[in-house]
């Protein structure tokens, strides 16, 4: 059975040009990702919060 | 013998006085702490107690067992990618933590004890990443060793030096990391998680001093 990975991550990370601007594609995931997680944390209701704000 | 002279007992007073246990150990948490963003710290330390434990088990076998092993290189990938993890929860924590300006209400010191962990875990990673014993290793050490030098700090380590980088990685790093992680929950702790910016056209954050949790500033407030 093959235990490859998904995504091919063996070989030199793309990178993002842009006048002066340069980062490796991977960071720039990271970043988004951890824009949007925290996006979502902020936005998405948590777990019993409507029934105690009900409560008060 | 009177225990008041005693430097145990005086000792043990100014530690319950500086931190009462019903403030260490809370049996209840401000209902404003009823979201996903201040889950962040503790994901945070999650992430750092298998980075620990995970490094732990690295270092019994030494920097080259992840090589020639599977389960080394198993533990090698739960060290890496808790490490990855605990600087995503860090990040958005601290995001979470600056846009609500946490260092409100004499938590001034929470704050910079926060900051200073994120500066020391860099460099932490850092000499992790330089003890890898591979050609990226070596690759990050020599470009570090320039631009380290290039601000004169080099001339207080070497960056090049295995044995130096991977004392640093497993020993002292760590050491200040967990110490100020742990200063930092104390001082969380003693002063109450930050309450969300006042929002007084909505009506909220004024019945915010009366939750349990909440300082003793916000509650004199």
């Amino acid at each position: 059975m093959s235990l490859a990975a998904i995504i091919n991550l063996n070989h030199p990370a793309s990178y993002a040009h842009w006048h002066f601007f340069e980062m490796s594609v991977p960071n720039l995931i990271v970043i988004a990702l951890m824009i949007i997680v925290f996006a979502l944390a902020i936005v998405l209701p948590f777990p019993g919060s409507r029934r105690r704000r009900g409560q008060s | 013998m009177s225990g008041g002279r005693n430097w145990t007992v005086r000792l043990r007073e100014a530690g319950v006085k500086a931190m009462p246990p019903e403030r260490l150990l809370p049996d209840g948490q401000p209902a404003y702490m009823s979201s996903w963003i201040y889950t962040f710290g503790v994901l945070t330390i999650a992430a750092l107690v298998v980075i620990i434990a995970s490094g732990t088990i690295l270092g019994l076998k030494g920097p080259a067992w992840w090589h020639y092993t599977g389960v080394g290189h198993f533990f090698n990938s739960i060290h890496l990618w808790s490490v990855e993890l605990f600087f995503f929860f860090m990040v958005i924590h601290l995001w979470g933590k600056f846009f609500m300006a946490s260092w409100r209400g004499g938590r001034a010191k929470t704050w910079i004890s926060g900051a200073i962990s994120f500066l020391i875990a860099i460099a932490a990673a850092f000499t992790g990443y330089v003890s890898q014993q591979n050609f990226d290793s070596q690759w990050i050490a020599t470009q570090a060793k320039d631009g380290l030098n290039s601000t004169g700090i080099g001339a207080f380590f070497n960056v090049l030096n295995f044995g130096q980088m991977y004392t640093y990685h497993v020993l002292l790093l760590p050491v200040v990391v967990v110490a100020l992680v742990s200063a930092h929950i104390l001082l969380v702790r003693r002063s109450g998680i930050v309450p969300p910016l006042p929002l007084p056209e909505l009506g909220l954050g004024a019945s915010v001093a009366e939750q349990p949790g909440a300082s003793a500033a916000e509650s004199a407030a």
